[in-house]
């Protein structure tokens, strides 16, 4: 079980107002891990990922990407605040994001889209950016797409360019926030299949899902979130076979 | 010709003999219109930024710029700068007066100018603050800092919305620069006034400047469509232009 860490969170808090909403929650991702999060909507699994690249501030917990800690301090409000923004951007360019509403550019081609984060914030000459991104496309399948604009695409397709998008930026790990729930049935498919060939790729994901088979058949650790805490967790064949708590088995049996 | 002329109760040839004098009033229009434009645009844009983002100085500062020129009428504004500002002895001494305050050009393009830049970079704010959010988080998720995403994606996306609105800020502004004929100058509305007054025929000069003004917003709106074409192409459904990329008709 030991590998190279890639992402570590350790006892992670937020709240909202009154309401906490992750009530310290660990995970540890080695290199080459999927790990599928799976919950009832409310459980705080969208939050917890959000909390990861500070889309959302925690309250309390550290992030660390490839062992480098994300400085956190207190403002003179008494918040919890980065340290140093230009590090938090630089973590947040490692850590690429794949969201439910697929949050395309929509002034952008689908090739600009691609481009952007290589040419603007890592600065790659755009000629290499390009070259890689026209690889990309094909490996999402959509090279024929690329002076297309977002609007004019299918959501299993502006998915998959969001892939692309994402995987640009060469991330140490790639968080999926739901990323089919906001896709047409008959589209899930194609964005899976992408996922699950980055999978092979031995790519480290986080992906937030209600997949269950992706989940049971993809994924190298399953963790179930309940009410803001880790519930159950561990290798996907033990816990869809045996599930220990009765809220999973619940969860379970309403997912089928 | 000559019959048909005779029945216009116009009197075209007192129009033709002023026409050059007529286009001289559409080159001042044009240019006072134009300038305050552009310059009033790039003041703007600062300041929808600071508007849209919640500084405690910054946002509430413009925000009374903008309440108090869009509050009170142009005309009274150039009134206030042309007439007004001379009262005082200070600034009839002071470097601005000679080239610029003295002359009803430069007060008129003030005035035009800081009318402009609060109604632009209110309507740029509402177009900032309507950023699809989704699109902002995710160039944060992608590194971006706050002014590459300014940058990039959040005022390019703004611009392009504001496209439509502001096309009609451009033909307001035209339509108020009609206040310069009130100070002395000879704008398409001051040269109808002029011949007004020196002829005693009204329709002549007026109706020749509705029409010129009329021509102009014609040209603004045929731009602005040219622009919308090129800019929203985005927000837009695709056009099927090739044949290849229609479906094709199922057969019998």
């Amino acid at each position: 079980m030991t590998g190279i860490s890639a992402l570590k969170i350790n006892d992670l808090h937020k709240s909202f107002g009154q309401h906490e909403v992750i009530k310290g929650v660990s995970m540890e991702a080695n290199k080459g891990d999927v790990i599928a999060i799976l919950g009832a909507s409310g459980s705080g699994k969208s939050t917890f990922l959000r909390c990861i690249n500070l889309l959302e501030t925690p309250n309390s917990g550290d992030v660390f990407l490839a062992g480098e800690k994300i400085e956190m301090k207190q403002n003179r409000h008494g918040e919890t605040v980065p340290a140093n923004i230009r590090q938090v951007e630089r973590m947040r360019a490692r850590l690429a994001m794949v969201f439910q509403g697929f949050n395309l550019w929509s002034h952008m081609t689908v090739m600009e889209n691609v481009l952007e984060g290589p040419v603007h914030v890592q600065k790659t000459p755009r000629a290499e950016a390009r070259e890689k991104a026209e690889a990309l496309l094909a490996k999402v399948g959509l090279s024929d797409r690329a002076d297309y604009y977002p609007a004019h695409l299918s959501g299993g397709q502006q998915q998959r360019v969001a892939i692309a998008r994402a995987l640009a930026m060469d991330p140490d790990v790639m968080l999926f926030d739901e990323p089919t729930s906001a896709l047409d049935p008959e589209l899930v498919g194609e964005v899976l299949s992408v996922m699950r060939d980055l999978a092979e790729e031995g790519r480290t994901m986080l992906v937030v899902t209600h997949e269950m088979s992706f989940a049971r058949d993809v994924s190298s650790k399953t963790v179930f979130l309940h009410k803001g805490e880790v519930c159950e967790e561990g290798p996907p064949a033990k816990l869809f076979s045996n599930p220990e708590t009765e809220q999973f088995r619940a969860f379970l049996s309403r997912m089928n | 010709m000559e019959n048909i002329l005779s029945y216009i109760p116009l009197d075209i040839s007192l129009i033709a003999e002023n026409f050059d004098r007529f286009l001289y009033g559409v080159w001042t229009t044009l240019n006072l219109t134009v300038l305050a434009l552009v310059f009033g645009g790039l003041l703007a844009i600062p300041m929808a930024i600071a508007r849209a983002s919640r500084h405690r100085v910054l946002s509430p500062l413009v925000w009374g710029y903008t309440y108090v020129l869009r509050g009170t009428p142009l005309l009274v504004q150039t009134y206030l700068i042309y007439y007004g500002l001379g009262q005082f002895e200070a600034v009839r001494q002071s470097w601005l007066w000679d080239p610029i305050l003295s002359s009803a050009w430069w007060c008129a393009l003030i005035a035009f100018t800081l009318n402009t830049s609060a109604y632009t970079a209110e309507l740029l704010r509402g177009a900032i603050v309507d950023t699809p959010k989704g699109e902002v988080e995710a160039a944060i998720a992608t590194g971006h800092s706050y002014g590459l995403r300014m940058r990039r994606i959040i005022l390019p996306s703004a611009f392009r919305r504001a496209i439509p609105a502001y096309s009609n800020e451009v033909i307001f502004m035209l339509h108020g620069s009609v206040v310069a004929s009130t100070i002395t100058l000879q704008d398409i509305l001051g040269v109808g006034r002029w011949l007004n007054g020196r002829y005693y025929l009204a329709y002549e000069g007026f109706i020749t400047a509705a029409f010129l003004y009329f021509l102009i917003v014609f040209a603004i709106t045929r731009v602005f469509r040219w622009i919308e074409r090129r800019y929203l192409r985005h927000l837009t459904r695709r056009e099927t232009t090739t044949a290849t990329e229609m479906t094709p008709e199922p057969t019998r």
